[in-house]
């Protein structure tokens, strides 16, 4: 009974959230001076008028799933990383340095050798402030913070000396070489052989989580700290690993960002995913699956807006905005409160 | 070269550059360190830059007049921290999560809405603060010049910094707001109005953070860009836990950030052989050693970030 009133209550949640979303958007596309239906009919088009604009958003989507994935592992642990930004960027770096000079190998091998490396190093990265939360009790989310502007000068310094590539003088890497690039699956499209992984990476961890003793204590430290050290549960041990995890996911996300989009290592690759996955994961409440729903819809906003931005000069921060608006009205959904009185005493209920 | 660093002209320079990169810190950190001592952690303190700078702008833009421009700032900035302290106290939602969200959504609205604001217009800049000498005092060899000839937020900020402490040491009203910070159970049992203190707190960290942010726009570069704040509310969260919640141990961590950040630009300029891109992590390598300094001496409020629901145990 309490059940089935919950879950009423959270489809009508959700509808208001949308509905209350939409309606921010048409007002402001409207401030923009154009007409709502045209935009939204372009935003549509946009998202579902080719192949490649189709393929488009899941391309979009992969940095996003991997580095929302990671935050979710982290945030589970009561982790706070928001230091997907670098560590997606050291993954960058350590797939561009193994894929350059490890020659001589089959081109899967190499591909793996390289993305391997970027996911140890980028986990590594993150455990810098795993290790000064578990032992000292410092804030990991000034850590990682501190640890993104640390790693984005660090890649700026590597494309402008030992990455450099050697014939030319502009901030870049070489060129990764054909046969160790990821490969593109449907042709005359950006749909990369990465996001395959992706997929597969979410599934792994929803196993990790949901199914094994190990993403059980994960969960457990995360729940109450206490009750799990106190059930022998190491939570020192839990942290570093799901900091590991998490960065390691991250990275994996600019390694492949590498081996398959952009095919050599340059500045802002990350277009901030590392950022916007913070809020993916919160959106998706730290589910594998939900982030990859969440991952999904979010590019394909993005690749909507891309288009509107370019045909009508709607700005595409419009995008920004809409996916704080949703977090902003998940966590303050009470203010619906005047819709019901039951409200309340879910909220007494959780509170106990 | 080592000379070229260390003669007096260079060091009077640094130590200026110094305090105008620290001021816009400044204020974000008084403001939340504030918001801490209640409790309230407040992440969300990038955006309430964001909208100082972006709202002061506004205002000063379509006024002409700097001081219609501050309150803009003053407004943009209680708005954002508003909204967080609605989320945070009234609804008792994650702290962390909620300030995160805020600072993606300010910077969609500010950029949005500059977008719009610019569209079709040329360059547009607004005039700033012109530096008031005060006499005797900026005579003084090395500090005058850096410390006392300068805009008026910063004589504000001094001003600012020393009633905060006074506020939180001298009075009663400021030991219950630090009690509400460390047990609000306690506090409330005492008869202290938990919710209404972190409430006051909230609007002072939003209207500080925002002066924070009109300082970049109204003193220092008499623009606005998209995310101009680019992570000085972030590290005005370090310099709080820096300077141990005290609002001159935040004065002193933001000092050094600011220091340290001088000197990076200063030792580019002077043609040092390092990369400027490996200069650049100076700052951030610094604060994040400054921090492991720390350790151990921990002054952190007990019930930060935790809410407090009344009735519930």
């Amino acid at each position: 009974m309490i059940l089935q009133a919950k879950q009423k209550q959270t489809i009508i949640d959700a509808f208001l959230i949308f509905s209350i979303t939409a309606i921010i958007g048409t007002v402001l596309i409207l401030a923009c001076g154009a007409n709502p239906l045209e935009a939204y009919g372009l935003l549509f088009r946009g998202i579902f008028g080719s192949s490649s604009s189709f393929a488009e958003i899941f391309v979009k989507a992969c940095p996003l799933i991997l580095t929302g994935l990671g935050c979710a592992v982290a945030f589970r642990t009561g982790f706070f990383n928001i230091g997907a930004e670098g560590q997606f960027y050291i993954g960058a770096i350590a797939s561009t340095v193994i894929s350059l000079n490890v020659t001589g190998l089959p081109g899967w091998i190499r591909i793996f050798l390289s993305l391997a490396a970027g996911f140890v190093c980028g986990g590594l990265w993150a455990l810098i402030a795993a290790v000064l939360k578990a032992k000292f009790n410092i804030s990991e989310i000034i850590v990682t913070i501190m640890l993104n502007y640390i790693a984005i000068n660090f890649l700026g310094y590597s494309v402008r000396s030992f990455l450099m590539d050697p014939s030319g003088n502009v901030p870049q890497s070489a060129k990764i070489e054909p046969g160790s690039q990821l490969m593109i699956l449907i042709r005359s499209t950006r749909f990369h052989a990465g996001i395959i992984i992706a997929v597969i990476c979410v599934l792994l961890v929803w196993f990790l989580m949901e199914k094994t003793s190990i993403g059980y204590e994960l969960k457990a430290v995360g729940l109450n700290r206490h009750a799990a050290a106190c059930n022998g549960i190491s939570v020192i041990k839990n942290i570093i690993l799901s900091a590991f995890l998490s960065g390691g996911l991250a990275a994996l996300a600019g390694g492949i960002e590498v081996l398959a989009i952009q095919k050599k290592l340059l500045e802002g690759i990350s277009s901030n995913c590392g950022y916007t996955a913070v809020l993916i994961a919160l959106v998706a409440a730290n589910s594998p699956i939900g982030v990859l729903a969440a991952a999904v819809l979010y590019a394909a906003m993005q690749v909507g807006a891309n288009s509107m931005q370019r045909q009508m000069g709607i700005p595409s921060s419009i995008v920004n905005i809409i996916i704080g608006v949703v977090v902003v009205l998940i966590l303050g959904k009470e203010i619906f409160g005047f819709l019901g009185t039951k409200r309340k005493l879910t909220v007494m209920e959780e509170e106990k | 070269m080592l000379e070229q660093i260390l003669s007096v002209s260079f060091l009077t320079a640094l130590l200026s550059a110094a305090v105008r990169l620290a001021v816009p810190l400044m204020y974000g950190g008084l403001g939340e360190t504030i918001a801490e001592k209640s409790g309230i952690l407040n992440i969300g303190m990038e955006g309430v830059m964001l909208s100082g700078a972006f709202f002061s702008f506004v205002g000063a833009w379509y006024s002409g007049n700097l001081f219609i421009g501050l309150l803009f700032g003053i407004l943009g900035g209680v708005a954002v921290s508003s909204l967080h302290a609605l989320l945070t106290i009234r609804f008792a939602k994650d702290q962390s999560v909620s300030g995160l969200a805020l600072n993606m959504l300010m910077l969609g609205v500010t950029s949005f809405l500059y977008k719009i604001m610019s569209s079709g217009k040329s360059y547009q800049q607004v005039k700033t603060f012109s530096s008031i000498k005060i006499p005797l005092l900026s005579q003084i060899p090395f500090i005058g010049e850096a410390f006392f000839n300068r805009d008026i937020l910063t004589y504000l900020l001094y001003v600012l910094v020393v009633m905060v402490l006074i506020f939180y040491k001298k009075t009663n009203i400021g030991l219950s707001v630090t009690a509400v910070g460390e047990n609000p159970r306690a506090a409330a049992s005492a008869g202290v109005p938990v919710h209404k203190y972190q409430w006051i707190s909230m609007i002072f960290n939003g209207a500080l953070g925002g002066i924070g942010g009109s300082c970049l726009v109204l003193v220092q570069l008499g623009v606005f860009t998209e995310n101009m704040i680019s992570g000085r509310g972030y590290i005005a969260l370090a310099t709080v836990i820096l300077g141990r919640y005290t609002p001159f141990g935040m004065f002193g961590a933001a000092l050094l950030f600011g220091a340290a950040n001088a000197l990076q630009i200063r030792l580019q300029t002077t043609g040092v052989p390092i990369s400027p891109y490996l200069l650049a992590i100076l700052p951030y390598a610094i604060t994040l050693v400054a921090m492991l300094g720390a350790i151990g001496k921990n002054s952190q409020p007990e019930s930060l970030s935790k809410p407090y629901i009344k009735g519930a145990r």
